[in-house]
């Protein structure tokens, strides 16, 4: 009995070095008070409540809403998500890919607290995360739809030949792709984490330069095409070849939209934090990088969702495919001639097919806005280190002049 | 819900039960006891009014043998102050009984306290 109580003793006193000193009296005068209350029922209320004020005062209020947040969406998507096929590939990769990559967002908050600070006090920042988060999370239920037609093969018949001549080899039992579907994700939330952290010091103009433009360029990309890098599909919006010259745009806006957005960020940061300041190159690979990577997400988000709803929807595969059949594939047609549902089964496996391409986006995105931006970076630093430079203009919003100190006891 | 003054009713509550005798220090279970409220809620109310300087905490000197010391309170002169005109521009909800009844039916005394 006394061992048990040093012990719950100890157990006590060991949580309470997560209670940033300042608030430590309040928790143990809950506590404290524990006593008083009469056994039973209303000294066990007695006892949730203290234990929900260290919870609060420990945590923050504000990470406990996002905590709420995100335990609310992760039931959300695993509701939505989880396979209702007992067994087979497709099933173990869906269910894998829920489980890690809710248990993936979940522990890298709290990784990233440890190692980058807590978020940056800024609502862009806040937005960021949540933005981003809720984009990952939507792509696990979309992702899932694809996969139980692109990884579950048919039995046989004409399905089994279209399956075969669409998909070709290379689908499914594809755990490789899996892992790097799960690292990319991983990676992409740890960068947005570190971005939008105080230790990572970079401006809020930044990163809503970055964001806005990533957007802007997610959004054309997705406009010009829907369905990502394929061939077989059409766009219903802009029909025919009027879409080269927008094709050739967005590739324009995919190379140069890093540099220029990571230039605009450093004038902004150097004309008021002074070109020699140490963030200030930061400011370009960060703004670059963030452009990019935003972009690629809304591009796979967008366009996996599209493709994930085609698969649901026979109208939306018929306005996209615009009901023809894939004429782009050798000998599909003579399978598909007079059979509905082999023509509809067939534009079903293509639109699942041009799914991967999203993560070669998501991979090469960022690289090419880094590459881009690094070299610009570096030709910053040089120039300050050289002499003055006077930014002619620009009314960016720099962090603190010297890092922001954590909270007490975070 | 929320009163005109800012403060909810919650918080109301307890302010009126430390205006009973405000120069008097009380338990947080005695708080609660009055006002009705879980040690959730009342510990939260209590720690931003500490914060905001309306209300002034310190420990027991001499606990009870074989009792851990107790936290007290009371309200601080802003404290009173603000309490007391947050306890008379509060409006009393149809129906339900208010700070304001709540703090008549403990017998507080608001106009001696703020001369």
């Amino acid at each position: 009995m006394i061992a048990g109580s040093r012990a719950g003793a100890a157990i006590r006193r060991g949580l309470m070095r997560l209670v940033p000193a300042g608030r430590r009296d309040w928790v143990e005068a809950v506590w404290a008070e524990t006593l008083e209350v009469p056994p039973g029922p209303r000294r066990v209320a007695w006892r949730g409540g203290a234990t929900w004020v260290f919870a609060r005062e420990s945590l923050g209020r504000r990470w406990l809403g996002s905590a709420a947040l995100f335990a609310a969406g992760g039931a959300l998507v695993a509701w939505a998500a989880w396979p209702s096929a007992p067994r087979g590939f497709a099933a173990s990769v869906d269910r894998a890919d829920v489980i890690t990559l809710l248990l993936l967002l979940a522990g890298l908050p709290l990784l990233a607290g440890r190692i980058f600070g807590p978020v940056g006090d800024s609502r862009i920042a806040r937005f960021l995360r949540v933005g981003a988060y809720a984009a990952i999370l939507a792509l696990i239920p979309a992702k899932n739809v694809v996969e139980q037609i692109l990884d579950v093969p048919p039995r046989g018949g004409t399905e089994l030949r279209l399956y075969r001549l669409i998909s070709g080899p290379g689908f499914g039992d594809d755990w490789a792709g899996e892992a790097l579907f799960l690292m990319v994700m991983a990676l992409y939330a740890a960068a947005i984490l570190w971005m939008t952290a105080q230790r990572s010091r970079v401006a809020p103009a930044t990163l809503a330069a970055g964001t806005s433009v990533g957007i802007a360029v997610g959004a054309l990309l997705y406009a010009v095409a829907p369905l990502g890098l394929s061939n077989a599909g059409t766009n219903p919006w802009l029909p025919g070849s009027d879409v080269d010259p927008l094709v050739l745009l967005a590739w324009i806006m995919l190379l140069f939209a890093p540099p220029s957005i990571g230039a605009v960020a450093y004038r902004r940061y150097a004309a008021a934090a002074g070109p020699r300041a140490a963030d200030a190159a930061r400011q370009i690979v960060a703004a670059g990088v963030l452009t990019n990577l935003i972009s690629a997400l809304f591009v796979i988000v967008t366009g996996t969702g599209t493709i994930a709803a085609m698969l649901k929807a026979a109208w939306l595969r018929s306005w996209l495919y615009q009901g023809h059949p894939l004429a782009g594939v050798g000998g599909l047609r003579l399978l598909v001639r007079g059979d509905p549902a082999a023509l509809a089964y067939s534009h079903q496996i293509t639109a699942a097919v041009d799914t991967p391409p999203f993560l070669i986006v998501c991979v090469v995105f960022p690289l090419l806005a880094f590459a881009l931006t690094g070299l610009g970076a570096l030709i910053a630093r040089g120039n300050a280190a050289a002499g003055p430079v006077d930014p002619s203009r620009g009314n960016g919003a720099p962090l603190a002049p010297e890092a922001v100190p954590d909270p007490p006891g975070r | 819900m929320t009163i005109r003054s800012g403060f909810s009713a919650q918080t109301l509550s307890v302010l009126a039960s430390l205006c009973d005798q405000p120069s008097q220090w009380r338990h947080g279970y005695a708080l609660a006891k009055r006002t009705g409220l879980k040690s959730g809620t009342l510990y939260p109310i209590l720690i931003r009014l500490a914060d905001r300087g309306l209300v002034e905490a310190c420990w027991q000197d001499e606990p009870l043998p074989g009792r851990p010391r107790r936290h007290l309170y009371r309200l601080t002169a802003d404290g009173l102050a603000t309490a007391n005109a947050a306890l008379v521009a509060a409006p009393r909800p149809a129906g339900r009984p208010g700070p304001r009844s709540a703090r008549t039916s403990h017998g507080v005394v608001t106009q001696a306290a703020t001369q």
